[in-house]
């Protein structure tokens, strides 16, 4: 492993250290939650089979094509697409059902997190797209995780919003 | 099919939904969707919902 490589695993490493204690910090300070009524355990259980059948043809699928058309995208910056992708059908489906956040989360306090978070991988993705680094080669370079985390929060984001509007609308009309 | 008299028994008692959901430990997305007829509750949540509203499981969610 050349000193590239090995800083850019060391960096990847400490990233991911860094967002697990974020994780455990919110967690401490309820700001996220993880206690869900039976309705919403049912309609989170539909969700996960969704969302892990949507994840099994994304990597079978990104299988397919580095075999058909070579390799088009970095191994990481693949597997992010797929986890991306079932996470959004996850995601959307529990949005859907009423199910997506828990008991004593905030909408607003959760919601403001992702559009920081969406804003945040979409700002380090536009520098990288504009330093033309996030396609090298005509293949999509390991800096694409960060626009395809931000663009998947976004979708979450903007699906909450919606549904969030519409629901409150037919309930006024009730 | 509609509860409708889970809805009138909670109106009887002026709660809102989100007050009972907040009583029997759930949401208010939850008693919405009892009231619509979209969810079956378990029996653990109808008794809660019962005794909450003191009613009997039979006043509530029998349909004779």
């Amino acid at each position: 492993m050349d000193h590239y490589h090995a800083g850019a695993a060391l960096g990847i490493s400490v990233g991911i250290l860094a967002g697990l204690f974020v994780i455990v910090l919110l967690f401490k300070k309820k700001v996220l939650d993880m206690h869900f009524d039976e309705r919403q355990e049912r309609a989170r259980g539909k969700a996960f089979q969704y969302g892990f059948f949507t994840l099994l043809i994304a990597v079978y699928a990104y299988g397919v094509s580095d075999v058909m058309f070579g390799k088009w995208c970095d191994v990481l910056t693949g597997v992010t697409l797929c986890v991306a992708a079932g996470l959004c059908v996850f995601a959307v489906t529990c949005i859907l059902k009423d199910a997506y956040l828990s008991l004593r989360e905030k909408p607003r306090t959760v919601m403001t997190m992702f559009a920081l978070l969406s804003l945040l991988n979409l700002g380090i993705g536009g520098r990288h797209a504009w330093s033309g680094e996030l396609v090298e080669g005509g293949v999509l370079t390991f800096r694409a995780v960060n626009p395809i985390i931000g663009f998947a929060t976004l979708v979450i984001l903007a699906v909450y919003i919606v549904n969030h509007l519409l629901r409150s609308r037919e309930e006024e009309a009730e | 099919m509609k509860n409708l008299r889970l809805k009138a028994a909670r109106a009887a008692l002026d709660l809102s939904q989100q007050q009972l959901a907040d009583d029997v430990g759930v949401s208010r997305q939850t008693i919405n969707a009892i009231e619509k007829g979209d969810y079956n509750p378990t029996i653990k949540l109808c008794i809660a919902i019962c005794r909450r509203l003191g009613k009997t499981l039979d006043e509530l969610f029998w349909e004779g």
